[in-house]
């Protein structure tokens, strides 16, 4: 019954110019809710500063632990699924393993003493520059 | 719908055989893992889609209620999450179809109402999810992924309809009632 | 069908196909120097002079921070200038020559302090030191309530220093600078002015935290966000026009817990005690010839200040633009701050004074 070239041509053929209108309408939809909704909110990768420059950029679609040695020690950086965090330091205060998971674009953690930072990216940054 | 106590109508006997074919492709659905969660073809829809052209709104609503119902006490998640994601988003592309029946047929065939009923039933279950489910999860990220879903999905579900009812005129050698 | 597919393959790729083209002429340079973390945008300049310019930012911070430091000697038998002069008041009123520089800073200092009632003392450096902050890395110290008190009652005060034809001398022996909520706004305006001087229209400049803005980021304004006091996230973000500058005071920026209580490095100098209600306080500082200085400035004494006096301590400094988060992290914004702020929680409670 389903002879799939034939019909397919067969099938387009019973499109009305309403059915056009809802495709071409969806399709607008579905753009600008990308647009939108992958902007900002939406991680793709975590990006890893030692000093100056940067390390690594990881996409954070993975499980896995990065180690990176910096002037005090070496740190334990952890991505899982869609987020990233310092779970392990050698600084002294540990602000940076509190920060706990980053999860939205924009988000960043630095840890001074030993001059690592993490910065989730997106699509577009949120901001150029954060204020603390 | 007439209502007999023990006798049933021919009228129950369809919508029980047309609720058991949209019950089996639902089956079928659900033992087919999805490569992204929550992103499902809905092929049981097409029974509705069939079912509304053929024998109006009302028969249409039962069929899908029905097998909402069914599959889950077959599936064994009866009052589960899933089961609430899918009466949520059966519920609401009825009302969407309900809506979308207006439309002047001369210009939107069965398509269109595939597409409208697809994108309200992933309406539906976001709504379900961000109310009730996970209220604090950030699901608006997938967002985009089930729209473009519910746009191919509609939109294919709606051309097989479209040609399953084309196909019943062209046998039968008649017309589909609107 | 097959239109279908092909229209949205075709969307999709021009949309990728733009954002790539945007290209921006954007370079973006992250150091650590200053103890802390510098971060500068240079928008609109070729990467190779942006770059150079940048570094010449970098290296005059990085002398600007031998210059001042509090603690740190530059060698091992050469103390930094301030800890030379620090040295020489505490061994009574001798003048030590200091330099233009320097004796610029400490009288734009001490007119600060004064402006604030000396809720803003850059000469309690003995109290700071007693509760540990003047360390690269520090934790909770034993509180030694009679030593503060007597810290306290020594009175140490910006206008203990005399300065003539910049010889410097203190008449309070207690007297020690702590340049720490001074410096980093100063090295913000000398880099903006030497920006500016280059021909520079466009930049971002941030020293750990304090942020100034010149031009904008191509067609928009610069825009900032301003950190959550308890979460890892921004909690509002704003635009950041020509000249302006934006400071933010915190008691999570450097702070140890003791008995579960946070001692933050906000020492209040009356009563010689870490300021325990306030989680930060943010100053939006309109364009003036010291904006990155205010910035760093204005929001010690407002985050000092009860929170009935918070509001005057703003206006003190001429400062418009604030916004305080409490201990129980309620947050009051001052009108004008409110049309400015794009909460990014939009389920944000706040209050707006005038």
């Amino acid at each position: 019954m389903l002879n799939l070239p034939h019909n397919l041509k067969h099938a387009i053929k019973t499109l009305r110019l309403g059915d056009w209108l809802i495709v071409a309408g969806s399709v607008i939809i579905i753009v600008y809710l990308f647009q939108t909704l992958w902007s900002s909110e939406h991680a793709t990768k975590v990006q890893i500063r030692l000093g100056d420059k940067i390390y690594a950029t990881y996409t954070l679609n993975q499980q896995r632990d990065v180690h990176v040695h910096g002037p005090i020690g070496t740190a334990v950086i952890s991505i899982a699924q869609g987020k990233a965090r310092f779970s392990k330091s050698p600084c002294h205060n540990q602000y940076c393993v509190h920060q706990g998971w980053l999860t939205r674009a924009g988000q960043a953690a630095i840890c001074l003493p030993n001059q690592i930072s993490l910065e989730l990216i997106g699509e577009n940054k949120p901001y150029d520059s954060l204020n603390y | 719908m007439k209502h007999t106590p023990i006798q049933t109508t021919a009228d129950d006997h369809r919508i029980a055989k047309l609720a058991a074919f949209a019950i089996a492709l639902h089956m079928i659905e659900a033992v087919i893992p999805s490569p992204i969660p929550g992103v499902k073809p809905g092929i049981a829809n097409i029974v509705t889609l069939y079912v509304l052209t053929q024998y109006g709104f009302a028969t249409a609503a039962w069929v899908s209620i029905l097998r909402v119902f069914a599959s889950s006490l077959l599936l064994g998640q009866f009052l589960s999450p899933t089961f609430a994601l899918s009466l949520g988003g059966a519920i609401i592309s009825l009302l969407m179809l309900w809506l979308a029946m207006h439309l002047p047929r001369k210009h939107f065939s069965i398509v269109s109402l595939s597409i409208l009923a697809a994108f309200a039933h992933i309406a539906g279950q976001l709504i379900i999810v961000r109310l009730w489910l996970i209220p604090h999860a950030s699901v608006s990220y997938l967002i985009p992924i089930f729209a473009i879903a519910a746009l191919f999905f509609g939109l294919i579900n709606g051309l097989i309809t479209a040609k399953l009812l084309y196909n019943k005129a062209s046998n039968k050698q008649e017309t589909p009632s609107p | 069908m097959l239109a279908t597919l092909l229209l949205l393959a075709l969307l999709g790729m021009a949309v990728f196909a733009l954002n790539a083209y945007n290209k921006e002429p954007l370079y973006h340079s992250q150091s650590y120097v200053f103890g802390t973390l510098v971060d500068i945008s240079i928008y609109g300049e070729p990467d190779e002079r942006a770059r150079l310019l940048s570094n010449h930012i970098l290296q005059d911070f990085q002398s600007l921070h031998h210059q001042l430091h509090a603690w740190k000697p530059v060698s091992e038998n050469q103390p930094s200038e301030l800890g030379a002069l620090n040295h020489a008041f505490s061994q009574g009123k001798a003048p030590v020559s200091i330099s233009p520089q320097l004796a610029e800073m400490l009288t734009d200092a001490t007119n600060f302090s004064v402006k604030s009632h000396g809720l803003f003392n850059p000469a309690i450096g003995h109290l700071i030191s007693t509760w540990g902050f003047q360390r690269d890395e520090f934790g909770a110290v034993n509180i030694d309530d009679n030593k503060i008190k007597a810290l306290v009652k020594s009175k140490p005060g910006m206008t203990d220093i005399v300065i003539k034809n910049y010889n410097a001398y203190s008449n309070n022996m207690a007297v020690k600078l702590d340049l720490g909520g001074y410096a980093k706004g100063y090295a913000l305006d000398m880099a903006a002015d030497y920006l500016r001087k280059q021909q520079v229209k466009h930049a971002l400049i941030n020293i750990g935290g304090n942020i100034i803005a010149l031009g904008q980021h191509g067609k928009k304004p610069w825009r900032v966000g301003i950190q959550h006091p308890r979460q890892p996230s921004a909690i509002a973000t704003l635009d950041l026009p020509d000249g302006w500058a934006i400071g933010t005071s915190g008691d999570y920026q450097r702070y140890f817990t003791h008995n579960g209580k946070r001692y933050c490095h906000i020492i209040d100098p009356r009563t010689g005690y870490p300021v325990q209600h306030t989680q930060a306080v943010t100053v939006l500082i309109s364009p003036q010839t010291h904006a990155g200085v205010l910035s760093d400035v204005a929001s010690k004494p407002i985050f000092i200040e009860a929170a009935e006096n918070k509001a005057q301590a703003a206006a003190v400094f001429g400062v418009e633009n604030w916004m305080v988060i409490d201990q129980k992290s309620n947050i009051r914004v001052s009108k004008a701050m409110a049309q400015k702020l794009h909460w990014l929680d939009t389920n944000v409670k706040f209050t707006t004074q005038p």
